[in-house]
């Protein structure tokens, strides 16, 4: 009673190889599975349970396994793998997951004795309280146990991805996929055939269903084939490529495992992810098994009757040389037959059916080989302690039999395999006679062949496909079958056997992979969930990582027998992709780590790192944050430094990031007054404005200067991340709004790098760099500009101010830009200039009360809300946003409106983001809600003025000027007491700008 | 991922375009004159149909070009597409050819079945 070789078997060779399973070395041969491995060694258990922890052991031999799944410890320690897909190579590690200490004496299945408590629901019914229960006591617990495997300890980009655009794709590449891509070869269409294992040949390989094909063996007709596709020039196979999704307008996604079979190669891509466009898609992909509720029917043992066949044709290992069969259809028939072949007897076969469905023949047969055989009879259940022991048949509806075996082959009948049709948004039907779905009407263009359209005769294959592929220029191909049983399908409908219940540790169940029992189906309906949808939340069943693929159509049978309805009224679930579970860095391929995201770097960049700047993303630009001076400089200690020594000498910053737009074109002006809220009509040339830009919903957008050279040329910027929406905005209205004008705008960003110098020395710095230009006061006033030449190239030098200083901003093409840069520093050394980040930008605003759309502005702030009115072009009959600005909402007063506030406390310090309240302490306990003034949006520590500064958004901002406020913090219960005040700290008289 | 056939470009995938809601809303001229209520209108309201939708979609990662598309909003299926100038097509020249996955009736979503 143990496993034998099938000595027949092609896939028997020499070599073997030897691997480890749970520290444990054994030998397997190549080309084998982990799971087929196991077996050939008597291995049974291979697996713990997913919430009971019961013993669990192979129950099928491909993608659909609900039990067989281990970690690869030497593949980065690789989880919830499938023993019955991953093949074995020589030094793999394999380890059982889900168990502790080991997959023999493990502590978890004391959950197995206490089950009455884990039935349908307990989730939702348990964790309700006391309050405070779920984030302390609960969710620590429940994520300790959650899960399969362990996660990997680091991440590997391990795939690539490569897209295809193809006139045909053939999924599957069985006998009807083979059949098809044959007909095409050295057609006018480009053919894709995509084939999950590493060989074709399907069915043809994992049975012996077809014994002979045109009046030769099998495999001499596959070996052929493949050869034939392999030498033509339309056709490409990709084999150990499973197609996970079939999306909209014929688009799939198949995963390729290049290294089935071998040690991966840490060097190299692992997967290929293909992303494949077709025209046609033709479904070959065959069918699934499904299984018997039963009396522990989870029992170490029990297997899928086809999964044993294909062990014994595909694997040559019989797993098993006594087995007893169960079955309710005519598949198992073959199963039998095999295994009397190879001289060995099953312990019983079991059918539920009648004679005549059996047929005299088989039954002759069965008795010719004296096989103990029960008609109209069914498997009541089995036990055993972690293998089968005992069987438990009843024989005719009646007396119980039992009977010795140590596996227990099961067949319910065969589903097509119909996810990916139905992920292709295909209409499925119910066929009373295969009970099972098939599919009924497409809804691209997709044709299914084979199994998977629900033609179970291997005789009428070749007429379905010359049929179904009529209408495309395909050839005629000789083709005909003997069959090693020639019955046809036919099956008895069967989804659970009555249970005669022994214990607690009876179970019969219906998701192996999810520990849901068919008692669990019948209490989620008697608790009212008898929509299919709502039952399979309530109860997990079919949403464990295997999607139910054995069951799902068995728990729709279980249903419907309840509600008395049929399974076509009950309906299915939705299929969604992936088919099966795919690996993150499957789908992420290249795009990780610097690969992620494009980053965009200044020409002054490496500079910034020689002079130990911290950088900050802003956008996909990296931007200076703040420099170190010295190795334990702290942020605060240098944000200080660096504006300290700006007010007082001067600072320079790098703002290439800044968005730059150029407006060009006979109505540019027309445009411009359009596009933002200013009046640039009476504007002198070579001036420039402070502009704004508003939604039609009058909130603002984004800022930025305007630079006027003439009514047909504009310069603007824009915030540094801003600048593509400020672009395609443009475009969007040019072209959709007022395609009569004539303008045309580019992004400049990139064509020019930009300094901001500023400070009481930056004209003394600029006049020392630029000699031929006169930066005097008369001769170059605030908000004006001049081009002029610079070497071999331009400068364009506007006057204007980032920090409420005296500055100029420099713009200067970026493959000059660094040697100005250090040329500036050259001059400014002797002024101490500084260069600074970010952080002191945005602090060195706040001090001057400038805004940073974004930080004080959030999507729901008008300029009037800004005290803005200055720059609103009120004369101005349009521009994007006006009316806005007067509907009743947006002209409230109490709207939330730009203030200053400043502790009273000179020494406290106010946190961005928090609330602006009137009471100084909160009440306890609250009864009504206290009323929330509004927020602070920034706050900084002013070292020019020794104290806090901050800015905030408050109801009504504008009435409560002096007003004593509160702030609610952090640290302490106590609300920090602050004075409402204009939000210019600095030099409100505007004389340092101007001077 | 649908494929969308730019007018100036011809087919590609749809991660090349965005999407820019409903078509045909013009904006406004003498905004002024409109009350609060109607210009509001023309901001905040837009419709989201199960059917057939007119909308507008701009090949952002290609020429760049603003354009009109007929799309069925119950199977992605782009019926028309044409340019900013062209006329739209009538609601009408669409009925007999609109089909909807899984055989779902034309209001409602959701599988058929479950919700019967």
């Amino acid at each position: 009673m143990s496993a034998a070789d099938n000595k027949k078997s092609h896939y028997i060779n020499d070599k073997e190889i030897s691997f480890k399973f749970d520290g444990k070395k054994y030998l397997g041969y190549k080309g084998d599975t982990i799971a087929s491995a196991l077996l050939r060694n008597n291995v049974r258990l291979v697996a713990r349970s997913f919430k009971y922890h019961r013993p669990r052991g192979l129950y099928t031999c491909g993608i659909e396994e609900p039990n067989g799944i281990v970690q690869i410890l030497n593949e980065h320690n690789e989880p919830n793998t499938r023993a019955t897909v991953k093949q074995i190579y020589e030094g793999i590690r394999v380890n059982s997951q889900n168990r502790w200490p080991s997959l023999n004496l493990d502590v978890g299945s004391i959950n197995n004795l206490l089950s009455p408590m884990f039935s349908a629901g307990f989730y939702y019914k348990t964790f309700m309280g006391p309050k405070g229960f779920w984030k302390k006591v609960y969710e620590p617990i429940i994520r300790r146990t959650a899960g399969l495997g362990k996660p990997p300890k680091e991440f590997r980009s391990k795939s690539v991805h490569q897209n295809h655009n193809v006139d045909i794709v053939i999924v599957g590449g069985g006998l009807s996929g083979l059949i098809a891509a044959r007909k095409l070869i050295d057609t006018e269409y480009d053919v894709l055939l995509l084939e999950q294992d590493s060989f074709l040949g399907g069915i043809l390989k994992n049975s012996n269903k077809i014994k002979k094909i045109n009046n030769s063996e099998v495999n001499k007709w596959i070996k052929e084939t493949e050869k034939l596709l392999k030498a033509s020039k339309n056709i490409k196979i990709l084999k150990n490529s499973l197609v996970t999704s079939y999306n909209f307008t014929n688009h799939l996604i198949a995963l390729e495992d290049k290294c089935a079979g071998k040690e991966i190669d840490k060097e190299k891509s692992e997967l290929t992810l293909h992303k494949i466009r077709t025209t046609q898609t033709i479904l070959a992909n065959g069918h699934i098994e499904r299984f018997i509720s039963f009396r522990n029917n989870d029992l170490p043992g029990v297997m899928l009757a086809s999964s044993f066949e294909k062990y014994i044709h595909r694997f040559g290992v019989v797993p098993e040389t006594n087995p007893v069969i169960f079955t309710n259809n005519s598949t198992t028939a073959t199963l039998l037959k095999s295994l009397i072949e190879l001289g060995h007897k099953p312990a019983a076969y079991v059918d539920a059916r009648d004679k005549n469905k059996i047929g005299a023949k088989f039954l002759n047969y069965l008795k010719k080989n004296d096989i103990p055989f029960y008609i109209n009879s069914e498997v009541e259940g089995c036990d055993g302690n972690k293998k089968i022991n005992t069987i438990s048949i009843r024989k005719n509806k009646n007396k119980i039999i039992k009977v010795k075996s140590s596996m227990l082959c099961v067949s319910g009948g065969i589903n097509p395999d119909i996810h990916l049709f139905t992920q292709s948004k295909g209409l499925v039907k119910w066929d009373d006679k295969l009970l099972t779905f098939k599919p009924d009407v497409p809804f691209q263009n997709t044709i299914t062949l084979g199994s998977v359209s629900g033609n179970y005769n291997y005789e009428k294959t070749i007429d379905e496909i010359d049929n179904k592929l009529s209408f495309l220029k395909a050839k005629k191909i000789r083709f005909n079958v003997e069959l090693n049983d020639t019955n046809n399908f036919n099956i008895k409908e069967l989804w659970e056997t009555k249970h005669e219940k022994k214990s607690n540790w009876s179970k019969s169940f219906i998701d192996l992979h999810n520990d849901v029992t068919t008692k669990d189906l019948k209490q989620a309906v008697k608790e009212g969930f008898d929509r299919i949808e709502h039952l399979k939340r309530f109860t997990t069943n079919s949403m464990g990582t295997d999607q139910g693929k054995i069951s799902s159509i068995n728990s729709l049978g279980i249903v419907s027998k309840i509600l008395k309805k049929k399974i076509s009224e009950v309906g299915t679930t939705t299929y969604r992709p992936p088919y099966a579970p795919l690996s993150f860095s499957a789908i992420a391929g290249r795009n990780t780590y610097e690969f992620y995201d494009p980053q965009r770097k200044t020409p002054i960049h490496y500079w910034h790192i020689d002079n130990k700047a911290v950088f900050e993303d802003v956008g996909q630009w990296k931007r200076p944050w703040y420099f170190k001076k010295f190795e334990m400089e702290t942020m605060h200690l240098a944000v200080q430094r660096e504006s300290a020594q700006t007010r007082k000498t001067a600072g320079i910053l790098d703002g290439s990031t800044l968005g730059k737009i150029e407006i060009k074109g006979k109505d540019a002006l027309e445009f411009m007054n359009l596009m933002y809220t200013n009046a640039f009509t009476k504007m002198k040339p070579m001036t420039s404005r402070y502009a704004l830009m508003l939604g039609e919903d009058g909130m603002i957008k984004d800022d930025g200067i305007v630079c006027k050279f003439n009514d047909k040329h504009f310069i603007a910027t824009t915030t540094s991340g801003g600048a593509p929406k400020v672009l395609a905005d443009m475009e969007e209205y040019l072209q959709t709004e007022w395609p009569h004008l004539q303008v045309y705008v580019n992004s400049i960003t990139e064509q020019f790098s930009t300094f901001n110098i500023s400070g009481p020395k930056s004209r003394e710095i600029v006049s020392k760099v630029f000699t031929d230009v006169d930066f005097s006061n008369e001769n170059f006033p605030f908000m004006t500009f001049k081009v002029f030449d610079y070497k071999e190239t331009k400068v364009r030098i506007m006057r204007a101010s980032f920090t409420g200083e005296l500055g100029y901003e420099i713009y200067i093409t970026p493959n000059h830009a660094l040697d100005l840069w250090k040329k500036i520093f050259h001059y400014g050394k002797a002024y101490d200039l500084v260069p600074y980040g970010t952080e002191t930008m945005h602090l060195l605003r706040a001090e001057k009360g400038y805004v940073v759309i974004g930080q004080e502005t959030d999507g729901t702030v008008t300029p009037i809300d800004l005290n803005f009115n200055w720059m609103i072009g009120k004369n101005k009959k349009d521009f994007i946003g006006k009316r806005s600005l007067t509907r009743r909402d947006t002209s409230r007063e109490d709207r939330k409106q730009l203030v200053g506030i400043v502790p009273l406390d000179k020494s406290e310090f106010i946190e961005e983001g928090q609330h602006v309240v009137e009471c100084e302490r909160l009440p306890k306990p609250i009864k009504t809600p206290v009323e929330y003034l509004g927020h602070v949006s920034s706050s900084y520590h002013s070292p020019n003025l020794n104290h806090c500064i901050a800015m905030a958004m408050l109801k009504g901002g504008n009435k409560l000027m002096g007003r004593k406020l509160f702030v609610s913090s952090t640290y302490g219960n106590k609300n920090i007491p602050v004075e409402v005040v204009s939000p210019v700290f600095i030099d409100p008289e505007n004389k340092r700008l101007i001077s | 991922m649908i494929l969308i056939n730019c007018p100036y470009c011809g087919e590609r995938d749809q991660s090349e375009f965005s999407n820019g809601g409903e078509a045909h809303v013009a904006r406004p001229e003498n905004s002024e004159n409109l009350n609060d209520k109607d210009w509001g209108r023309y901001v905040f309201y837009r419709d989201n149909p199960k059917g057939i939708f007119y909308e507008r979609w701009v090949h952002t990662h290609g020429c760049r070009k603003w354009f009109n598309a007929v799309r069925n909003t119950s199977t992605d299926e782009i019926l028309k597409i044409y340019k900013l100038n062209e006329n739209p097509p009538s609601k009408e020249s669409f009925t007999n050819t609109l089909k909807t996955p899984s055989g779902e009736p034309k209001v409602g979503s959701g599988n058929f079945t479950v919700k019967k």
